[in-house]
């Protein structure tokens, strides 16, 4: 038996980038995730360009046609090509606007939670990688993988979004739409990756990790929808301007201010005056009320308001990914480290 | 074989390992020297720490107490030296078998052996009845790594084997690259798993319970490559088992736990000749180390250590030498005995006995009562 050994033992070889064959032992585990994000990618990259383009022409082009021949469709626009075109517009948004909870749950399940079930991680673990390295390889090919994903998508949906204005009224407020429509969209989907990899370490088991990552997720997009507004400072106007605000602005709230100087929020007062001076000062004084007001973003908010939120969001997950190398650290004999 | 003593495979001081969600310690106070270059075997019952151990020496879990060394450093510092190969055989179960081989490469960039790692997995003949076993993924990173020694045709084949092993016929127990791992049985499994630890050329393998899912054709196959690997590059091999028979005249270093400690450790030969069985008429043995005894009315059969300053004792006495087994079962029997290690001293290979625990009058007195 033992001859059959009897062979000379080829020097090892030096080979440099290990990293690399890391990287590639990544893909190799998940090839089929891989291949299912990239058949995501060109279906909602596709459908978009649909509705960018022939989409939105064709609805447009039916509506038109209905307006022409029956005026009552003129203020109820409908049909066929309408609503296939809304329901793509509607679909692909859902879609993005998601995806971080996607992500978050195949990172916590099958990225890090079955490994560690069924012990390939250890696997890993015991050949030459260090736990610390298979956990960066583990959260640094996904990241490029679902960045550059989800930044091609965004220019995409805001051709979709920013055409469909006239026929589907959308808003650059509205919660899954600003979700999809800039850098958040990014910031979101590398949340949902770190927060599934410390679910997934922390849970240890595929189907409590996909519960808690996606749990867990949902709760950090609620909330981001919640706190959104306060992420930038907003724009108050009194009187007669804050009756007629900017074309597309998102109103906070308005209110009155008392003769006593006291102000009111969350009220209407005054509000049906038409925007005449004269008319709001009879309504004012009818009230005894000095003024009227209100709170909103105006439409150039966007842009701050989505680095902001792209900050708040990537701070998150640094704070995710930077547990979940403690929480392994904690655990194994990850590093160099005395025991 | 190394045997000049000149490197330590494992060295543990006080090592202690307590679970979460168990109520006791699964190791304590576990002290042994494991010198480099030995087969060594771990046994003992379920549940006394075996796993535990090769886990802490793997620097897959963190001791509670206590250190353990691995090749003179840290298991994270040594973690290109060894191969670990856990009782369940984890593998990714998506992988084919060539996939998984692929995989280890790219994990072990620096110290790859395919031929190895392929020879244990194809089976023991490198003549591959697959023209490319990698198929269409070929990798090119393959060709620039291993360049001379995977354009070798036959390296390895022993006279006599040769021959009679036609290529293009499938190997007996050898696994085809593209099986898919989840379609392989426990044994297959192994026999991947055990081809990745060869594919490391570690200095030390930690095997739980290698052997237990393999036929007994894949057993000496496989167990022939492991002695082979010792013999050839010095490598030490500690395989734990529950099944004492299993390694008997494999190894040269054992390795008894129990009560989360190695209660006896060192040469099975060594071991054994510090043992004597001895029946005879039933009467005191006090001054002697008894590790068991058990009467039959007046006959009296026990298991003593032959330590003491009149051992064996000659007087009335038949002595015998006791079989591994009869070892090793008196002792899981009675956790009272004191622990033994035998060591070797210098480069004389004479055994220096050394009772660590001094309570033998006492035990002897208890175990002599029938």
């Amino acid at each position: 038996m033992t001859t059959l050994l009897a062979s000379t033992r080829p020097a090892p070889v030096r080979v440099p980038g290990a990293a690399l064959g890391l990287a590639r032992s990544v893909v190799r585990l998940h090839r089929s995730a891989l291949w299912f994000w990239l058949l995501l990618m060109v279906a909602l990259a596709a459908t978009m360009l649909w509705a960018y383009g022939p989409g939105y022409g064709t609805a447009s082009a039916d509506v038109q046609d209905q307006c022409r021949r029956d005026i009552e469709a003129c203020h109820f626009p409908g049909g066929p090509w309408l609503s296939r075109y809304s329901t793509a517009v509607a679909l692909t948004t859902l879609v993005v606007a998601f995806l971080p909870l996607l992500v978050a749950a195949w990172a916590g399940a099958a990225l890090v939670g079955r490994e560690l079930e069924n012990g390939t991680a250890h696997l890993a673990w015991t050949q030459s990688v260090s736990p610390a390295r298979w956990l960066a390889a583990k959260l640094a090919v996904p990241a490029l993988l679902v960045s550059v994903g989800t930044a091609l998508l965004i220019p995409l949906h805001r051709l979709m979004w920013d055409g469909g204005e006239n026929l589907l009224w959308t808003d650059w407020f509205d919660a899954y739409g600003f979700r999809s429509n800039g850098t958040v969209a990014v910031a979101y989907a590398l949340c949902g990756l770190a927060v599934g990899v410390l679910a997934g370490l922390v849970t240890g088991r595929t189907l409590p990790a996909l519960g808690v990552a996606v749990a867990v997720m949902f709760a950090i997009t609620h909330l981001g929808d919640q706190y959104r507004p306060s992420m930038w400072p907003t724009v108050t106007v009194t009187g007669a301007a804050s009756l007629s605000l900017p074309d597309k602005a998102l109103q906070l709230d308005r209110g009155v201010i008392t003769d006593e100087g006291v102000r009111i929020g969350n009220n209407m007062a005054c509000t049906t005056a038409d925007s005449s001076v004269a008319d709001l000062r009879s309504c004012l004084a009818h009230n005894d009320l000095a003024d009227v007001w209100a709170t909103y973003h105006p439409q150039s908010h966007f842009w701050p308001l989505q680095l902001t939120e792209t900050g708040i969001v990537l701070a998150v997950a640094a704070l995710a990914a930077t547990a979940s190398f403690v929480l392994l650290r904690r655990r194994t004999a990850a590093s160099g480290a005395a025991v | 074989m190394n045997r000049d003593g000149e490197g330590t495979a494992l060295e543990a001081v006080g090592l202690g390992k307590r679970y979460r969600r168990r109520r006791g310690p699964v190791l304590q106070d576990c002290s042994f020297h494991l010198p480099a270059g030995r087969i060594c075997a771990l046994v003992g019952p379920n549940g006394t720490g075996k796993s535990t151990l090769l886990a802490l020496a793997a620097g897959l879990i963190r001791p509670t107490e206590g250190t353990l060394k691995v090749l003179g450093t840290t298991p994270a510092r040594a973690r290109e030296r060894f191969a670990y190969v856990a009782q369940a055989k984890p593998l990714p179960p998506q992988l084919t078998v060539a996939a998984t081989l692929r995989l280890g490469a790219e994990l072990n960039r620096a110290r790859w052996d395919r031929e190895a790692a392929e020879r244990i997995a194809y089976g023991p003949v490198y003549a591959n009845p697959y023209a490319d076993p990698y198929g269409e993924e070929s990798g090119s990173a393959y060709g620039d790594m291993h360049g001379e020694a995977a354009a070798d045709p036959v390296p390895g084949v022993g006279p006599g084997v040769g021959p009679n092993l036609v290529p293009g016929v499938v190997r007996e127990g050898g696994l085809h690259p593209r099986d898919r791992i989840r379609s392989l049985s426990g044994g297959q499994r192994t026999r991947v798993a055990l081809a990745l630890a060869f594919g490391k050329r570690p200095e030390l393998m930690l095997l739980d319970e290698p052997m237990a899912d393999l036929d007994p054709l894949a057993r000496r196959e496989l167990l022939g490559a492991l002695l082979g690997e010792a013999a050839e590059h010095g490598t030490t091999i500690v395989m734990s088992s529950h099944v004492v028979a299993e390694l008997e005249g494999v190894c040269d270093h054992l390795f008894l736990m129990g009560g989360g400690r190695i209660r006896l450790g060192g040469d099975p030969e060594q071991l054994l000749a510090a043992h004597t069985l001895l029946t005879g008429p039933a009467r005191d043995l006090s001054g002697h180390t008894v590790v068991e005894s058990h009467g039959t009315g007046r006959q009296l059969t026990a298991l003593i250590r032959t330590d003491g300053p009149n051992s064996p004792p000659t007087d009335g006495w038949e002595t015998a030498a006791p079989s591994l087994e009869e070892l090793l079962l008196a002792h899981l029997r009675n956790p009272e005995a004191p622990d033994l290690f035998t060591e070797e001293t210098g480069g004389t290979g004479t055994a220096d006995m050394t009772d660590v625990t001094d309570v033998t009058d006492v035990t002897g007195e208890e175990n002599a009562r029938p």
